[in-house]
């Protein structure tokens, strides 16, 4: 159990989440691969923080699952709020900002 | 020795989580998954010996977050019909799997320039006092734009996702 392993776990779920973010049009694996993204970070300052033995890190933890927090009532709200427009998951069903629409 | 074990299988707890996250076609099955994620994230917290993170992580995120996606996904009740088609999915994963690679290869050899390895830390190291001093005494003003956010958040979400109503009535 080295620094180095958790370094790696941290990157992994980085990928992991952005790769989520890429491929799916699901809008709840899109929601949730965000939060994975945060939470690696999270794993990554708690590492730091280990590392140099204060708690600076760790309050940045702290501050940041209450900003994973707000995100997720957000998130949630506008989720329901596009399914009652649309009565779908998809996100390429949402294109009024795009310019598809227009053209 | 023993560390390096628990290590390993929550480390494979976190993988596997995550990596079902995004695979399931289901959506309650992919909150699971990430609700799987989350609980081996905090026993990455105190495998960190930081006992207050993962008493928080184990309340916000999964008793919390993780919670209400499930209720919404639940009480949306998504149809299969409704569910967006998705024909190409592994593919597109590849495909972004490669993009990515190069990236995450980068982020870790700049990690892995810290050559250090973890030293045995003091008593109160990870204690709920230590962090309240540090919290309070350097971090007061951060902490109290979390709030407000929290209170703009509640207001948004509130807003957003009430039924639409016209509004000369």
């Amino acid at each position: 159990m080295t620094p180095d392993n958790f370094f790696l776990l941290a990157t992994l779920l980085f990928s992991i989440g952005l790769i989520g973010i890429v491929s799916r049009r699901n809008l709840f694996v899109i929601y949730m691969s965000i939060e994975l993204i945060l939470s690696s970070i999270n794993l990554l300052l708690a590492t730091f923080s280990r590392l140099h033995g204060d708690m600076h890190g760790s309050v940045m933890v702290l501050l940041l699952i209450a900003v994973i927090a707000a995100e997720a009532a957000l998130f949630l709200a506008m989720i329901i709020h596009l399914y009652r427009l649309k009565r779908t998951l998809d996100s390429d069903a949402f294109t009024q900002l795009s310019k598809r629409d227009v053209l | 020795m023993l560390e390096n074990s628990i290590f390993a299988i929550l480390a494979l707890f976190l993988l596997m989580g995550s990596l079902g996250m995004i695979i399931f076609k289901q959506t309650l099955f992919s909150a699971i998954s990430f609700m799987l994620a989350m609980l081996a994230l905090a026993g990455m917290f105190a495998l960190l010996q930081n006992s207050f993170l993962f008493l928080a992580q184990i309340m916000v995120s999964v008793g919390a977050v993780v919670v209400l996606s499930m209720l919404v996904i639940v009480s949306v009740n998504i149809k299969e019909v409704n569910l967006p088609k998705e024909p190409a999915k592994f593919r597109w994963m590849i495909l972004s799997a490669v993009l990515v690679t190069p990236l995450a290869m980068l982020i870790y050899k700049a990690l892995t320039h810290v050559h250090t390895v973890f030293e045995k830390t003091t008593e109160d190291y990870g204690s709920l006092k230590m962090m309240g001093a540090t919290l309070f005494h350097e971090w007061v003003l951060p902490f109290e734009i979390v709030s407000v956010l929290l209170l703009a958040a509640m207001v948004g979400a509130i807003v957003i996702g009430r039924k639409e109503q016209p509004y000369d009535s």
